[in-house]
C-alpha cells in the first residue's frame, strides 16, 4: 500500500485531532492556535488563540458532533499545508447541517499549528 | 464607510474574476496560474497551469453559472491570502447544486497568482 504524501498525513492527522477534541472538549483546543491565529466563525473575524477559544468555548450548544464528508489537503509554496474539509454537523437537537471549512497549517517549533481557519455553515438563500 | 482591508480586496477581485471567466469563457483561466500551481477538484489532483487548465476546459458541461453564497479572506503569515468560498452552480440543464472552493493566493512580480485550489460539490451520502 503506498505511503500518503507528508501533508496528507499532517493535514489529515490534524483534522481528525481537530473534530475530535471539538465534539468532547472543545476547551482543549486551544493548543492549536498561536497569537498571530486568525478564525473567520461564519462571517465574523477573531485574531489570536484568546479571542478564537473565546468565541469557540461560547458557541451555543451542549453537544456537537462533526462527520467528514471529504477532506483535502495540500502543501502550499511556504511550507504550509492547506486543509479544506467537507462536512455535516448536528448540535444538540438541531437538524443535521453542511458545513466547509478550511485550515492553513505551519509548522512553528517543531510543531503544526493552525494560524488560518474559516468555517461557514453550507446555507444558502434559495431564490424564489 | 470603512475601507476593506486589502487582502478582502485582493480576495474578492480574484473571485469575482474568476467566476466571471470561469461561466464565459473558462479556457481564459491559464492566466491566473503557475507552473507551481496545484488543483484537487472532486479529490483529483492536477498540477501547474497546463494540467489544470486541461481540466477545467475538459469539463463536460457546455452552460455554467455559478452563484456566489458567501465568501471570507483571511491574510496569511507569509504574506499569502487564503479564501474561502460557498455557493451554488447550476451547470447545462441540471439541477441547482452547493459548492465549495478554497483558494491560496500568492503575489509574484506584482501579480496575484493562485498557487493551491481545492474544490468539491456538496454532496454528502446520507
Amino acid at each position: 500500500m503506498a505511503e500518503k504524501p507528508m501533508w496528507e498525513q499532517i493535514g489529515s492527522g490534524f483534522v481528525q485531532h481537530y473534530y475530535q477534541q471539538f465534539d468532547t472538549d472543545r476547551v482543549k483546543l486551544s493548543e492549536l492556535y498561536t497569537d498571530a491565529s486568525c478564525l473567520t466563525w461564519e462571517g465574523e473575524g477573531f485574531q489570536g488563540k484568546s479571542a478564537i477559544m473565546t468565541k469557540l468555548s461560547s458557541l451555543p450548544f451542549q453537544t456537537i458532533q462533526h462527520i467528514i464528508t471529504a477532506q483535502d489537503h495540500h502543501p502550499t509554496p511556504d511550507s504550509c499545508v492547506m486543509s479544506m474539509v467537507m462536512g455535516q454537523l448536528k448540535a444538540d437537537q438541531d437538524q443535521v447541517m453542511g458545513f466547509q471549512q478550511v485550515f492553513l497549517l505551519k509548522n512553528v517549533d517543531n510543531k503544526w499549528v493552525c494560524t488560518n481557519d474559516m468555517f461557514r455553515l453550507a446555507l444558502h438563500n434559495f431564490g424564489a | 464607510m470603512g475601507d476593506k482591508p486589502i487582502w478582502e480586496q485582493i480576495g474578492s477581485s480574484f473571485v469575482q474574476h474568476y467566476y466571471q471567466l470561469f461561466d464565459t469563457d473558462r479556457t481564459q483561466l491559464g492566466s491566473i496560474y503557475i507552473d507551481a500551481s496545484c488543483l484537487t477538484w472532486e479529490g483529483q489532483q492536477f498540477q501547474g497551469k497546463a494540467a489544470i487548465v486541461e481540466k477545467l476546459s475538459s469539463l463536460p458541461f457546455t452552460k455554467i453559472a455559478h452563484s456566489i453564497t458567501a465568501q471570507d479572506h483571511q491574510p496569511t503569515p507569509d504574506s499569502c491570502i487564503l479564501s474561502m468560498v460557498v455557493g451554488q452552480l447550476k451547470a447545462d440543464d441540471d439541477q441547482v447544486l452547493g459548492f465549495h472552493q478554497t483558494f491560496l493566493l500568492k503575489s509574484i512580480n506584482t501579480a496575484w497568482v493562485c498557487t493551491n485550489e481545492v474544490f468539491r460539490l456538496a454532496l454528502h451520502n446520507l
